[in-house]
């Protein structure tokens, strides 16, 4: 897969669930280009052009990341940070879906620059309709800053 | 034979009888010193006794004399002129004070008081010149005379019956100069005052007879009022004193020139002891008297300064005398002396004071000292330290006992030294002072100083007890301090273990909500996918056991989310204001409850009053409370639900009531319980975490909640918070 063509980004170590966003996403016809990195640190290396993805094109940034908070060795809000302290990444659009419903997550993700913050629901009918709103929203309505 | 051979024999004569008549009169100048002030008269043409000088002044023999005396007595005197018979009536009268020359006869004494004489005269015939038959007075018995009127001479003539006839005449000089003229026969006057008055008038041919005139013998004095017996006696003194000082003779030289010259029969001599002599002596030993008295009194008067003067050296000898004895009585000192020739000992009254006798109980012998009083020893110390004394000269002091007469035990001090006469010792001085006083005062003192010791010595032990205790409570409060250090530190461990404990508790938390949710989120969706992509293959049976597995899922996440919920609760900070009760909970009634749960809902809301706490935390109390009841009543065809509060003191006590199911009180202790659940499950849904997460709130805001139930009858639930601070 062409990692320079992303439409959207998924960062999720959690199989089953990025399953069940996949499918959410695929039902509702959004994204062609999904990528998905299973782990913090690869993560890293994708946003900023080091390790796995050393000739990734720079200038072509994924429209929207989707980005799990618990991840192995780097977690979430650790590549939050380093995505909107960084002039190249700055940009992207982040939406962060995750299991917990924790006020201080919450709390520091938006200070960090989260777009958005999404609790998975476990009803998955419920799931299906999240997911469907945030692709709509933020791959359609929001032109990203070129 | 003069004045001052008078005056020797009649102090040969009467000497003896001086003495005794100065002594009866002394005191008896009343007078003198006194400045008195008379008037007297004095006739213009007495010569030479009485006239008037060229300058109109009183002037004469008796005037001159009357002003000795008078300036010898301080006497100030006025002189008046008159006529003779003008001024014998003054004096009878009083208006006069004296009269300096009046003869003394027997009728005039009637009248006045006289000195004694101070000049006699003898009366004379006087004749003209040539005359015969006039030898005798007897001669005069058938003649004319002539005399003053008033006069010695007319009285004498008249007493006598000299005359056949008597002319008289106003003065003297009248008369001689009718004798003069032929007419008469003779004129009877005194002999010097005729021949002086004859010589001053120019009168030839008038001679006094010799013819002696016993009878009229005319003593001259001053006369004074009758009774004036001051006057008299200070005249009487004056006369005196210018017969004494010679003044008398003076002034008789003047006036009369050398004595006349008369011959002295023996007749004459007898006459003139009888007739001047006696009167001479009489004076005299006035004179005497008054010169005794005066020399008498001068000598009394310096015995008596001698007197005084020794009586005030005895008097100031005496108090210096009592002073002493006050001062060695007060200062408790005596003083001695002992002669060491005689050996003879001599004590001031200080020394038998502090033997405790009077001086006459003790007459010191040879080399007593009054030694029996000092105790044993301490004689022997005296004798030997005074016999040292005698022996070297050296001083001693000594501090000595002695058993006073009144049995009192004194200490004394005494300390003698020598005394050298050319260079021997002739006498030891000393003193003697009463020491006991000090002594005691010294004891006193020593006791004193040693009881102050002690309590000082007490003092000090209860102080040093005290900072023992001290000590100890110290040692007592750092053992408690360690102990509070070690609590301290102890709580500090327990607080950070608290701490871990509570990090890890919301580490677990964490992984729940994540990780407990997740593998629900893979059941669900995976059932859901299966019933989606597979659902031809599956029959109803099949499906419904999906279902089972899916609802199992959600309820599963249903509950991870109310723990959650709780357990946050408990770390989640509280903000406190004030809470409009009534408005939340009608807000949280309004959104809770569906439109057809309204419609059999009677919704009873109470003008609830305002609480304090943090308004997330009670609308979450509110939810649970109000979606309860409205829960557990729904069974109930017709719905009640109420909300009120009762005030009881600063609390208020809020209840919700509804006619639901109701409990059983017997499990009232499961009610708050997380998980608990007091109905089943397919009775009402819930995960029995609501009531749990209500008392938690409620705790956490300082507040208490309870519940009364009865099944089917419903159910009331308190909770009571602070009133809220306005």
């Amino acid at each position: 897969m062409d990692t320079n063509i992303i439409d959207i980004l998924i960062v999720e170590d959690n199989k089953n669930d990025l399953e069940l966003t996949l499918r959410a996403l695929k039902k509702n016809n959004i994204a062609n280009h999904i990528h998905v990195i299973p782990d913090g640190a690869e993560a890293m290396d994708y946003f900023f052009g080091t390790g796995k993805y050393l000739n990734r094109n720079m200038s072509q940034n994924p429209k929207m990341v989707i980005l799990d908070l618990k991840l192995p060795k780097v977690d979430g809000l650790e590549i939050l940070r380093k995505i909107k302290s960084d002039e190249r990444t700055k940009a992207i659009p982040v939406v962060i879906l995750t299991s917990s419903k924790e006020e201080s997550d919450v709390v520091q993700g938006y200070k960090l620059g989260a777009n958005s913050f999404i609790v998975k629901p476990v009803d998955f009918d419920k799931f299906m309709v999240t997911v469907r709103d945030l692709g709509m929203y933020w791959l359609l309505l929001n032109e990203p800053p070129k | 034979m003069n004045n001052k051979t008078h005056l020797v024999i009649l102090v040969i004569l009467f000497s003896f009888a001086c003495y005794t008549h100065a002594q009866t009169n002394q005191g008896n100048d009343t007078l003198s010193g006194k400045i008195i002030r008379i008037t007297i008269a004095s006739e213009p043409d007495y010569p030479p006794f009485c006239l008037v000088d060229k300058n109109g002044k009183a002037d004469g023999f008796s005037i001159e004399l009357f002003k000795a005396i008078a300036k010898e007595e301080h006497i100030v005197t006025t002189i008046k002129f008159g006529t003779w018979v003008k001024i014998k009536q003054d004096l009878a009268e009083g208006k006069i004070n004296a009269l300096p020359l009046v003869g003394r006869t027997p009728e005039r004494e009637a009248l006045y008081d006289f000195t004694f004489p101070y000049l006699t005269l003898h009366g004379g015939v006087f004749v003209r010149e040539g005359t015969k038959g006039i030898n005798s007075i007897a001669d005069l018995k058938d003649k004319t005379v002539i005399v003053m009127k008033g006069d010695n001479a007319e009285e004498f003539v008249r007493r006598n019956n000299i005359a056949k006839t008597i002319i008289t005449t106003h003065t003297f000089a009248a008369a001689f100069r009718l004798l003069a003229a032929g007419s008469y026969d003779a004129v009877i006057t005194q002999r010097v005052l005729g021949i002086r008055l004859l010589k001053d008038l120019n009168i030839d041919g008038i001679i006094p007879l010799n013819i002696p005139m016993d009878n009229f013998r005319q003593d001259f004095c001053i006369a004074v009022k009758k009774g004036d017996t001051a006057l008299l006696a200070k005249l009487n003194e004056g006369l005196s004193v210018v017969i004494a000082n010679g003044t008398y003779d003076k002034i008789h030289l003047k006036w009369f020139g050398p004595d006349i010259k008369e011959r002295y029969t023996y007749n004459n001599l007898i006459k003139l002891l009888i007739y001047i002599l006696i009167p001479i002596i009489a004076l005299l030993l006035l004179i005497a008297v008054y010169t005794l008295r005066k020399l008498v009194k001068s000598r009394t008067k310096r015995l008596n300064e001698e007197i005084l003067e020794h009586k005030k050296t005895l008097n100031a000898l005496h108090s210096r005398q009592i002073l002493l004895t006050e001062m060695e009585k007060v200062s408790k000192v005596g003083g001695w002396v002992h002669d060491v020739v005689t050996n003879k000992v001599t004590l001031t009254d200080g020394v038998y004071a502090i033997f405790g006798i009077s001086p006459l109980e003790m007459d010191p012998k040879e080399n007593d000292f009054g030694l029996d009083y000092l105790i044993a020893e301490d004689k022997t110390l005296f004798n030997l330290a005074l016999s040292q004394t005698i022996a070297t000269g050296e001083p001693f002091d000594l501090e000595l006992q002695l058993n006073s007469a009144d049995g009192t035990l004194k200490w004394v001090r005494t300390s003698g030294h020598a005394e050298y006469n050319n260079g021997k010792i002739v006498s030891i001085f000393g003193n003697v002072i009463d020491i006991s006083r000090q002594r005691e005062v010294e004891s006193n003192l020593r006791k004193l100083t040693g009881d102050l010791e002690s309590l000082v010595n007490e003092r000090t032990a209860e102080l040093n007890e005290k900072v023992e205790k001290l000590n100890k409570s110290q040692q007592a409060m750092l053992y408690m301090v360690e102990d509070l250090n070690r609590v301290t530190s102890e709580l500090k461990q327990e607080r950070q273990n608290l701490e871990t404990a509570n990090k890890e508790l919301e580490a677990f938390s964490y992984s729940v909500s994540h990780d407990l949710r997740a593998p629900l989120r893979a059941m669900d969706g995976f059932t859901r996918i299966l019933q989606e992509d597979y659902a031809s293959k599956l029959d109803d049976e099949g499906k419904r056991l999906l279902n089972i597995v899916s609802d199992n899922a959600k309820k599963m996440g249903h509950l991870i989310d109310d723990l959650l919920k709780f357990s946050r609760l408990s770390r989640k900070e509280l903000t406190f204001s004030e809470i409009n009760m009534y408005d939340l909970a009608n807000d949280v009634y309004q959104q809770s409850c569906s439109d057809k749960d309204k419609g059999k809902i009677e919704f009873r809301l109470h003008n609830i009053p305002p609480a304090f706490g943090d308004s997330s935390m009670m609308r979450q109390v509110w939810v649970n409370l109000i979606s309860n009841a409205i829960k557990f009543s729904s069974h109930k065809a017709k719905q009640l639900i109420e909300i009120g509060c009762n005030t009881e003191g600063s609390q208020n006590h809020y209840y919700i009531k509804d006619n639901g199911d109701g409990f059983d009180m017997l499990y009232i202790n499961k009610l708050f319980g997380v998980f608990q659940r007091l109905h089943a499950e397919s009775d009402f849904e819930g995960t029995g975490v609501g009531l749990a997460i209500v008392q938690r709130i409620i705790l956490r805001m300082n507040g208490r909640v309870w519940a009364e139930g009865k099944v089917d009858e419903g159910a009331t639930f308190y909770f009571v918070l602070p009133k809220a601070n306005k």
